[in-house]
């Protein structure tokens, strides 16, 4: 059989934490303690993003005000993620979704309470929030 | 404006290269490239590699590869358009040609993804889209993103779980062909479908593996490149384009308009439409991304990849073949390298030097659509015999 190839295995490891800045969307983070979901619609020329953002990226400008983005949303497409990445190794796997909302937003997030197989194109479901045990906010697609 | 033609071609063997460093396997590319073209080293005067990086321990990769080939005062940059940064890298290289700067450029595609643990190489992929909205809380996979985009297809169009088992074992069958394959097995359905499930409904047959390579092309101006070979291969039109970073932003999920844009572009540079095109190299990370590939090419209708495929046109012998050397799926996907790798393909198989997997070539026009990301980017290079 042939031998593996020497490598040197490098004694320096690096981990790597990002500190993200969100003070221009807290307002969504802080909505979302609250259990509402508010985005951002251009003051000048209506535009409304989501993500949110506190420039416009139809007109630049930016003078944004925040809007309800409502909770129903309608289910575009869909994934189960079986083989994980390194930081998600410990979740047990999850589905990930797609859905439109009424203001024709479309988001990404986790369902729950739903199994791969009951997920159908079409179907209607609601944004919750939720909060981590540490303490960080976020949020998932139920059954509506 | 100087036609600007592929004058020299190197392609290392792709799969997991933990034999050699990264400036070790660039160099297997450059020197095929350098020997290939006829040419000293000294004259080339551009060097840009396309790598994306993270997975090995250089920072600065053309700087390595630069001093281990021996390529001295060289204007170089490494450039980054996710897996289309090879294409991106021709781009430049191109346009160092075209604006008078450089006489002779290279480009050089370059990744290794195998000197981290396979879940951190999927990791670090995921992050490649937009990470506080789809990576920290969601974790999304590059599989994932695919899915959501075969789910959509399916549920529109009623593609389904055997035809995107088909494309890998299209793909398998131009593989074994390939001595530089990473993968040179024949597969069939059954053992496509019933490989486990990475993210639903893809499969492990369904994606391109984790690679290690590299691919270069040398270019030149209209004079030196006719000096230099009986068979140029001329760059016709390089179309160009983007959407959004986020999954969520797109308009629609059965295609990627990046693809359609970039082609649509490339095809009106060139003055051809698709029915010209004699052989294509698309970007199959995935099987579905191949079949998405047929249709905003124009090989066919919206909704219509999987029955091209099925139909056996787009094999040796059908309206539009593809992918003759495995593409990613079974050739490898190093991604900074992959769309180098497809300039490489079609360069040989419009010299017709493709031996037992040589497409019939009659209008002399061949087409690489190299996507980035999940169709953040995309790159559409026209290259025919003809200036």
């Amino acid at each position: 059989m042939e031998s593996e190839p020497l490598t040197l295995h490098s004694r320096k490891s690096l981990n790597l934490r990002y500190n993200v800045p969100i003070s221009k969307t807290s307002r969504f983070w802080d909505g979302l303690k609250e259990g509402k979901f508010v985005t951002t619609k251009c003051k000048s020329c209506g535009e409304v993003s989501f993500p949110p953002q506190a420039d416009c990226p139809k007109c630049m400008s930016g003078e944004a005000e925040w809007v309800d983005m409502g909770t129903d949303g309608e289910l575009l497409t869909f994934t189960y993620v079986q083989v994980t990445p390194t930081s998600f190794v410990e979740s047990d796997p999850y589905t990930v979704a797609v859905c439109r909302l009424p203001g024709g937003q479309k988001v990404l997030a986790w369902t729950e309470g739903l199994t791969r197989e009951q997920l159908k194109v079409g179907m209607k479901l609601r944004l919750e929030a939720r909060t981590r045990s540490e303490g960080s906010p976020y949020y998932v697609f139920v059954l509506r | 404006m100087t036609g600007v033609a592929i004058v020299g071609i190197g392609h290392s063997k792709f799969g997991r290269r933990n034999d050699v460093s990264i400036a070790e396997l660039a160099f297997e590319s450059i020197h095929g490239a350098v020997e290939d073209a006829g040419i000293d080293k000294k004259q080339i005067q551009n060097v840009t590699v396309g790598s994306v990086g993270g997975w090995y321990e250089e920072n600065v990769p053309a700087t390595v590869v630069n001093e281990y080939a021996g390529l001295e005062r060289v204007g170089s940059m490494r450039v980054e358009a996710a897996c289309a940064s090879g294409s991106a890298a021709v781009k430049n290289a191109y346009l160092s040609i075209a604006s008078g700067e450089a006489d002779i450029a290279m480009a050089v595609g370059l990744e290794k993804m195998t000197e981290v643990d396979t879940l951190t190489a999927v990791e670090l992929m995921g992050r490649g889209g937009s990470y506080l909205w789809e990576f920290e809380n969601f974790g999304m996979t590059f599989a994932s993103y695919y899915a959501m985009f075969a789910v959509a297809h399916m549920n529109r169009f009623g593609t389904t779980e055997e035809d995107l088992a088909r494309v890998a074992v299209k793909a398998h069958h131009y593989g074994s062909m390939n001595p530089l394959a990473q993968f040179q097995k024949e597969i069939t359905i059954e053992k496509a479908l019933s490989s486990q499930v990475v993210s639903w409904p893809l499969k492990l047959y369904d994606a391109s593996p984790i690679s290690d390579g590299s691919a270069a092309v040398i270019l030149a101006s209209e004079d030196t490149a006719r000096k230099l070979t009986d068979t140029p291969i001329w760059i016709r039109s390089i179309g160009a384009s983007s959407d959004s970073a986020d999954m969520s932003r797109r308009d629609s999920y059965v295609g990627l308009g990046a693809a359609v844009d970039a082609s649509r572009k490339a095809y009106s540079a060139a003055k051809i439409g698709p029915e010209m095109v004699d052989v294509a190299n698309v970007h199959d990370c995935f099987t579905i991304a191949e079949l998405m590939a047929y249709e905003d090419l124009g090989f066919c209708a919206k909704g219509e990849g999987a029955k091209l495929l099925r139909d056996g046109q787009t094999m040796i012998g059908g309206k539009i073949p593809v992918n003759l050397d495995g593409g990613l799926k079974a050739k490898g996907h190093p991604v900074g390298a992959s769309g180098v790798s497809m300039m490489v393909e079609i360069s040989k198989q419009l010299r017709g030097e493709a031996g037992k997997r040589q497409a019939p070539i009659k209008n002399g026009i061949g087409l690489v659509h190299n996507v980035g990301g999940t169709g953040h980017y995309c790159y559409v290079t026209v290259l025919s015999r003809k200036r």
